[in-house]
């Protein structure tokens, strides 16, 4: 019995170690992004151009250009690190990113990826939808994906924010940023970001909304803490 | 001493010293100008050590990183091989075999002896059989002794085979431990390429020797005399870099000439330096090579844009050329202001009058108009493209009689009778000018957008702000349903308005008028003595050169030929009153503080000084007809560069760019495009599409591209399009207009598109295009599959639902339209034949998505879909 209780306190202050050990040198920024003021009230989406987009939807769809949560915070906001990582190289990600097309509007909204990270393009849709990308860093393409399980295997090398449209369909529309680096998040139904991982140092910090612009905040992240960032955007 | 020397008697003084001084003086003398005339006089030999230093420094760094940038795990790894298969060498199987394949190769070459004699033995026997044939003599012993021999041949080369096998058989063990060493040392080789191929560089450059480097061209060009002359450029001597690519960022003289595409096309080895740049060739000092230090040399260095002036000296006929774009614009602007109406210019002859017909002006405007425009233009139109003649109050009231008495005179009526104009709505009006296209070339109001998209500081056509001050409106209706009637040379098109538009649009611009009211005068139009003066005035300044004006068809150029005014020598130019600039100065003309002017008293500085204002060396005995211009800086310099590429040197033809037809042809397209400012919204030749300054709707692409059109649509299709444009695209409000082309015109236009991409006018019978039936089914179910009918309508479209930007042109039209090679490319790969258009990659990266119908063959279905969507226009 001894023997047992005596092996399992070592267990947890050996796992305790090893936990230290990889959270020592590393930090965590989280935050909010707050809306202040009236959430403005969106277009309704008319698919009726495709009968598939029509009948796909029961409820009306909005445009996702302002989407305010019930917590009164802003959804799908690009945060990421934007100077402090100076000549830091780092390998992309094996894991793809997913960029999906289905019910006629492209899921997410704003897609974060790293420089050389695979993104799988995928058409759920049983209509003809199209990937046209206004980015000028990144070669521009525009690939039609006419089938219902379409998938295309894309690579972003430059660092770039830009938009990504469907020539069949004017009101799709969606943002897809790309990052030399892995510390970027976007904000999801809560409002919230964590970005894991950044060594100790000085950086600023930028969020970007498709609507609202830029804003940015220096922050300085120590060995072992945890940073907190918010930001607020205001309707006008 | 002199005394001393004095007392001693004359046989018997001692010269040794003065020997020895003056002996000294001329050795150090001698050293002094052997020192002089290698070194000093040389510096050319001090350039090119430098150079050889640098190029040193700069290889072995480049050295330095390349050794560097390899992986050093992989080179030990490399090494670490070739040891062990050096050492390899060494091991048993190998010696073994190696001392087996040499024994049998010693055995060789004694049975290739043996047999070598059995042959010549054999042919001894031989002879002596024959012999003692001849001879009637006993054959048969002399026989057996030749078959012995030949036995013996036999069994020699039978043994030769038979050790050539064995030996060869070894081969391949020797060979996988040889070849192995081989593989490792050509990988190694290629670890280590770049550093190698530096070292050789390195290796040569140090055995370089100090020398003159210089291109000699012998039949070059021919003296005013017409004996032929050679050229001799001795510029590399100095100018060593030029060629090598590593010295991109070494300093003058040493750097590598920039745009290495234009030096391929024109390799200095074999067409000099000075043919582009000027200057003195065989001079082998700086200041006398780029002529600064020479006053005499006629034409030294060039710089900066001016270097593109001698691209005229052979390309005087292009209007267009890849490699000098600043160039090009500079011949556009001659192009544009029409400076050949009044001068001859090299080159530009049989040109259009730039301005309008002046032959029935009552029927535009009115008198007071004429003369206030006559006396200053830009008080009308700031951005207009005539000139200021800056006429007397009494002249311009003469010269606007003189054109109001021919303008009666004509017999000039509206197409429709007076006031067919009435009734439009203003405000419908303002909204079709802005949207059917003339906002590409008339500018209302202070809009500077399509003008600074261009870079010119005028507009292509009038300003139209006030318009309504200036023209009466039974005019506008006239002009706008039909430009060539009123003026038949015009380059305004017509926008194909109907009447309730075209007055909608005559309504909107009378709402534009005059926001100042200017002193009634009262012009005496009728006074007979008034009107010759008028005559004679338009005769003396030369209005015909721009303007067609009744009666005055054949008039000549008024001013001088500029076709050799390159050359043209300062001392015979006049300054007027204005006062000198040094010659160190930065800028070649300034207006001072007491209203003077200071010029550069040089042929630059003068020719600046005449663009900025013509009027500027008028004194008050010289009086001075040219009028004046308002070009902006960057302009004057460029048609400065012009005239200076204005001389009537040229290299004998063998150097010269052969001007075969096809250049004839795309040159006249040139022409005609810059005439008629497609370029104002197309792009052509990689410049022009400025109107999308003005529209920019993201649903809008780019308008078709000119250029691509010989090889997209069908020729017959073009010239029926092109003489009257019909819709291709419903949706769109902007307009391509009727330029009311001739026929000649036309071909013209065709030739240039055919030229530009290299094909032939071909007339082929389209509609009797062979389709291929196994295509006919696939095609339809590939058209459902990929859903073409979401974007492309065939037949009649509801527009109702649609928004414009999500449509494409109707594929009924294909067959009558487009070229069916060209839909099976536009198909595969849109993207590459018109970057940006909305029309998606459906065979992304050569994969197409229904990897079913024909095998997923992407040529297979590209031509299945162009079979179907050519069967669709097919009149039932």
């Amino acid at each position: 019995m001894k023997e047992l209780s005596v092996m399992r306190s070592l267990a947890v202050v050996g796992t305790l170690l090893l936990v230290g050990a990889f959270t020592t040198f590393a930090g965590d920024v989280t935050g909010k992004v707050a809306f202040k003021g009236k959430s403005p009230g969106m277009a309704r989406l008319r698919m009726d151009a495709d009968r598939f987009c029509k009948i796909a939807h029961k409820t009306p769809v909005v445009s996702e250009e302002v989407v305010v949560n019930k917590n009164g915070t802003l959804k799908n906001v690009l945060v990421y690190v934007k100077e402090g990582l100076a000549g830091k190289k780092f390998t992309a990600p094996a894991q793809k990113a997913v960029f999906d097309q289905e019910g006629c509007t492209y899921h997410p909204h704003v897609l974060g990826v790293q420089a050389g990270q695979e993104v799988e393009i995928r058409n759920s849709d049983n209509t003809l939808h199209n990937v046209h990308t206004l980015s000028t860093s990144n070669p521009s393409f525009n690939a039609g994906q006419p089938m219902k399980g379409g998938k295309l295997v894309k690579k972003f090398e430059k660092a770039e924010t830009f938009k990504v449209k469907c020539d069949v369909h004017s009101w799709m529309g969606a943002y897809i940023g790309v990052f030399n680096h892995p510390y970027f998040a976007v904000t999801g139904d809560d409002g919230s970001f964590t970005i894991k991982g950044l060594p100790a140092g000085e950086y600023t910090l930028e969020v970007w909304h498709e609507k609202y612009g830029a804003q940015t905040l220096k922050v300085t992240v120590d060995a072992s803490g945890k940073k907190n960032a918010d930001f607020t955007y205001s309707a006008n | 001493m002199l005394e001393q020397r004095a007392r001693i008697p004359v046989e018997q003084r001692n010269y040794g010293m003065f020997y020895i001084v003056f002996s000294a003086i001329l050795f150090l003398g001698t050293v002094w100008a052997v020192w002089d005339e290698v070194s000093v006089r040389r510096p050319w030999k001090g350039y090119q050590s430098q150079y050889y230093d640098l190029l040193y420094q700069k290889l072995d760094s480049l050295k330095s990183e390349a050794l560097s940038a390899i992986d050093s795990t992989e080179a030990a790894g490399l090494q670490e091989r070739l040891r062990q298969a050096q050492g390899a060498l060494q091991s048993d199987e190998y010696v073994q075999t190696m001392d087996q394949k040499n024994g049998l190769l010693r055995d060789l070459d004694v049975a290739t002896r043996e047999w070598r004699f059995a042959r010549s033995r054999s042919d001894a026997a031989f002879y002596q059989y024959q012999q003692a044939m001849l001879a009637g003599k006993d054959t048969s012993s002399a026989r057996v002794e030749v078959d012995e021999e030949e036995a013996a041949i036999a069994k020699y080369a039978a043994e030769m085979d038979d050790l050539q096998k064995k030996i060869s058989g070894f081969d391949g063990i020797v060979d996988k431990y040889q070849g192995e060493i081989g593989r490792i040392e050509v990988e190694i080789k290629k670890l280590f390429a770049s550093a190698d191929s530096y070292n050789l560089k390195l290796e040569r450059s140090e055995k370089s020797s100090l020398e003159i480097k210089q291109v000699i061209l012998p039949d070059f060009e021919l003296t005013p005399f017409s004996e032929v002359k050679a050229r001799i450029d001795r510029c590399q001597t100095c100018h060593l870099g030029w060629n090598e690519s590593v010295m991109a960022e070494a300093p003058q003289p040493f750097t590598t000439h920039p745009l290495p595409e234009l030096l391929a096309k024109h390799n200095p080895e074999t067409f000099g330096c000075t043919t582009c740049h000027r200057g003195q060739g065989p001079a082998l000092t700086e200041g006398f090579a780029h002529g600064e230090a020479d006053h005499y040399w006629e034409t030294p260095i060039l710089t900066g844009v001016e270097t593109y002036a001698t691209c005229n000296t052979c390309h005087s006929n292009e209007t267009v050329l890849k490699y000098a774009k600043p160039f090009t614009r500079a011949k556009q602007l001659v192009l544009e202001n029409g400076c050949y109406g009044c001068h001859e210019v090299k080159g530009y002859a049989d040109l259009p009058k730039i301005g309008p017909a002046l032959s029935t002006l009552p029927a535009k405007t009115n008198a007071d108009w004429i003369f206030r425009w006559v006396k200053n233009p830009t008080e009308y139109n700031a951005h207009t493209r005539m000139p200021n003649f800056r006429f007397s109050d009494e002249q311009a009231e003469a010269i606007t009689a003189y054109l109001m008495k021919i303008g009666r005179e004509s017999e000039f009526q509206y197409e429709r009778g007076r006031g067919a104009w009435g009734g439009g709505n203003a405000a419908q009006g303002k909204q079709l000018f802005q949207s059917v296209g003339c906002q590409a070339c008339h500018v209302i109001g202070d809009d500077a957008s399509v003008r600074e998209s261009r870079g010119t500081s005028h507009d292509p056509a009038p300003e139209l702000t006030r318009v309504a001050s200036k023209v009466n409106p039974n005019w506008i209706m006239d002009w706008v349903k039909n430009p060539k009637h009123y003026d038949p040379a015009t380059r305004m098109p017509s926008l194909r308005l109907s009447d309730g538009e075209a007055r909608n649009l005559v309504a909107y611009l009378m709402t534009l008028k005059d926001g100042q009211s200017y002193p009634k005068r009262s012009l005496d139009l009728n006074n007979e003595e008034k009107i010759r003066e008028g005559d004679r005035l338009i005769r003396e300044f030369g209005c015909a050169g721009c303007h067609t004006i009744k009666g005055m068809e054949r008039e000549g150029k008024v001013s001088v030929n500029l076709s050799d005014f390159g050359k043209k020598k300062v001392e015979q130019m006049d300054f007027g009153n204005t006062l000198p600039l040094g010659h160190d100065s930065d800028v070649d003309y300034q207006e001072n503080a007491d209203g003077t002017v200071s010029v550069k008293h040089s042929w630059g500085g003068w020719v600046y000084g005449k663009f900025k204002n013509a009027r500027l060396y008028q004194t008050e005995r010289i009086v001075q007809k040219m009028p004046v211009y308002s070009f902006n800086d960057e302009e004057i310099r460029l048609m400065r560069a012009f005239l200076m590429s204005m001389t009537r040197d040229v290299p004998i033809a063998t150097y010269q760019r052969t001007f075969d037809k096809r250049m004839q042809n795309v040159e006249a397209g040139r022409r005609l495009t810059v005439r008629y400012n497609c370029i104002q919204c197309h792009t052509l030749e990689e410049q022009g599409g400025y109107i999308l300054v003005k529209y920019d709707d993201p649903g809008l692409g780019p308008p078709p591209l000119p250029e691509s059109q010989g090889v997209k649509v069908q020729e017959q299709w073009l010239h029926s399009f092109l003489k009257n444009p019909t819709t291709v695209r419903p949706w769109l409000k902007l307009r391509m207009p009727t330029f009311q082309f001739s026929d000649a015109e036309i071909g013209t236009i065709q030739k240039y598109f055919l030229g530009m991409s290299k094909a032939d006018l071909e007339i082929r019978d389209y509609s009797s295009t062979p389709v291929e039936v196994r295509y006919l089914k696939p095609g339809r179910e590939l058209f459902e599959t990929y859903q073409c009918a979401k974007c492309h309508p065939s037949g009649n479209v509801n527009l109702s639902e649609l928004s414009a930007s999500d449509l494409a042109p109707n594929l009924a039209l294909a067959r009558e339209r487009l070229k069916p090679e060209w839909i099976v490319e536009w198909i595969k790969d849109p993207q590459k034949l018109q970057p940006g258009t909305r029309m998606p990659t459906f065979f992304y990266e050569g994969v197409a998505p229904d990897g079913e119908t024909l095998g997923g063959n992407v040529d297979e279905q590209a031509k299945a879909l162009t079979t179907h969507i050519w069967n669709l226009g097919k009149k039932k």
